[in-house]
């Protein structure tokens, strides 16, 4: 679902992603782990298509989004969910109205928008806070806001960059357990973390960057030690 | 459908927008509707004297003069072949030696005046076309016409005419300024917000039109209000005062010379709303990179 084929990225000549080979298949589940500027978010934008490589290819679901033009952009990222750390949830907005925006640009009428945006809010246990604005919500409700803006529209992968970097570690738990049990409907989720709790407490997927490099790669791993250690 | 309801979500996004821009709203339209008053006054002046120009000049009459080896009523029919020509008048020289003897008294002296036609003809570019053309026929030794008259008001109403593409340009421009700082500061404004929408997948399209949309709004409701001024005016300054002064001064001028308000109007919408949504357009354009 997701490949990257010798992905390098750099900014200015320094180096942010070297030679990247990766492959994260449907309906996989993976953290992608690494100290601060190890070059995940540098990934992550590559994935939803917000930079484009400097040499190799990436690809979502067969696309080649090198291949990409502008007004394909969208189309790409209606196929993503993506969760921030920043939750970025529209502040003039009702946590209905937020994850009911997409669904509402697309012409989707307005029972159905109910029927969406209702089931997404149940998905993520926020029925009850539909009419509150996102001032008015705790962080962990706010991210769970932004999760269900991600999967209103049914993508087949969802993107989070350090989703739980805002959070303490009982509501990370919380988050991350969310994002499982998510995945466990055919979803292919990435997220990137540098927290070691999330990571250890679910034994999947451990995809680890160092200094722009693929560190290592195991099936149900732990935060490897080695990586806080550089 | 589906197209319908994204217009009405992206009709409800643009009056959002409008909503906060809060005062400069107004200095837009205010300056955007002094451009297109003026516009408008230029406009209607000009459709004006070129429709007076043309129903007094279908009054004009080419006067020729024809040399007495020629029988009048056969170039009366040569000339009457001409497209240009509405009616050919014969006042030959007996009838009009009888006119003037009645004034002047000068029996005794034989006949000095030529066979004269009065050719009227169907418009009044016609005029100046037409009388060298006449003149070139043997039979025709001299033409005169009111040319002078004509003349100035062509130039009269081309002065104006240049003078207020200019003017309008200007204001035009200025205008555009303004549309675009206005819009600059919303989408600065939603800039963040404009960045959420781009990594939800929502289109272009819907991102931007809004801005294109609130231009369009702009030039609509200024293009209402210079229409407001131009019809208190007419109603109040040219209609009870000019016209009549005008008649008065002279009694050639044709009572109902005003040029279709409604065609006007039509044309100050039309140049508005191209004027706002295009600086819509320009700004969301240059300002929003997603
Ligand atoms: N827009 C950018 N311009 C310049 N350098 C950048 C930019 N984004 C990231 N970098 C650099 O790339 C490297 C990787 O950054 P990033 O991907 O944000 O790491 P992480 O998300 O793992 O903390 C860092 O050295 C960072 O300084
Ligand atoms: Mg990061």
């Amino acid at each position: 679902m997701i490949r990257l084929q010798h992905v390098s990225k750099s900014y200015g000549g320094r180096p942010a992603l070297k030679d990247i080979n990766l492959h994260v298949a449907l309906g996989e589940f993976a953290f992608l782990v690494g100290p601060s500027g190890a070059g995940k978010s540098t990934m992550m934008r590559l994935l939803y298509r917000e930079e484009v490589p400097t040499s190799g290819s990436v690809f979502i679901g067969g696309v080649n989004l090198n291949r990409l033009s502008p007004r394909q952009i969208p189309l790409l990222r209606r196929r993503l969910g993506i969760i921030f750390q920043d939750y970025k949830l529209l502040t003039r907005q009702t946590a209905f109205d937020n994850v009911a925006y997409i669904l509402r640009a697309l012409g989707v009428d307005e029972k159905d928008v109910r029927k969406r945006v209702t089931s997404a809010l149940n998905v993520v246990n926020l029925e009850d806070k539909a009419d509150a604005f996102p001032d008015e919500l705790s962080g962990g409700e706010q991210q769970r806001v932004g999760i269900a803006r991600a999967i209103v529209n049914g993508p087949p992968v969802l993107l989070a960059d350090e989703p739980t970097g805002n959070l303490d570690p009982a509501t990370s738990l919380e988050i991350v357990q969310l994002l499982s049990r998510i995945s466990e409907r055919g979803t292919t989720v990435l997220i990137s973390t540098h927290d070691h709790t999330i990571v250890d407490a679910m034994r999947r997927r451990v995809i680890a960057l160092k200094n722009g490099e693929l560190f290592s790669d195991v099936d149900s791993g732990v935060y490897d030690m080695d990586l806080t250690a550089v | 459908m589906r197209q319908l309801r994204i217009l009405a979500r992206v009709v409800v996004e643009t009056f959002l927008g409008i909503k906060r821009s809060g005062w400069s709203n107004w200095l837009v339209i205010s300056i955007l509707a002094i451009a297109l008053t003026i516009f408008g006054s230029v406009l209607q002046l000009t459709m004006s004297l070129k429709n007076l120009v043309n129903m007094w000049g279908s009054q004009l009459v080419i006067s020729a003069f024809l040399s007495d080896k020629y029988e009048p009523r056969e170039v009366a029919r040569d000339v009457s072949q001409y497209k240009e020509v509405r009616l050919v008048e014969v006042i030959t020289k007996d009838v009009a030696w009888e006119d003037m003897k009645k004034t002047l008294n000068a029996a005794s002296i034989s006949n000095p005046l030529p066979n004269t036609l009065h050719v009227t003809v169907n418009r009044a570019d016609q005029v100046e076309a037409l009388a060298p053309k006449l003149k070139l026929l043997p039979a025709i030794e001299a033409v005169r016409y009111p040319m002078m008259v004509v003349k100035r008001i062509n130039e009269f109403r081309h002065f104006i005419e240049i003078a207020g593409v200019v003017v309008t340009g200007a204001l035009t421009a200025a205008t555009l300024t303004v549309i675009g700082n206005t819009i600059h500061l919303v989408i600065q404004a939603r800039q963040k917000e404009i960045e959420i929408l781009s990594l939800m997948g929502v289109g272009h399209f819907y991102i931007k039109c809004p801005f294109v949309l609130q231009g369009a709004f702009y030039g609509a409701v200024a293009a209402t209000l210079a229409m407001l001024v131009l019809l208190t005016m007419h109603m109040y300054v040219i209609q009870p005062y000019l016209s009549q002064e005008l008649a008065s001064i002279a009694p050639l001028f044709p009572k109902n010379w005003g040029y279709n308000i409604l065609q006007t109007f039509t044309v100050m919408l039309v140049l508005g709303v191209a004027v706002g949504a295009g600086g819509g357009a320009w700004t969301s354009g240059r300002y929003i990179k997603i």
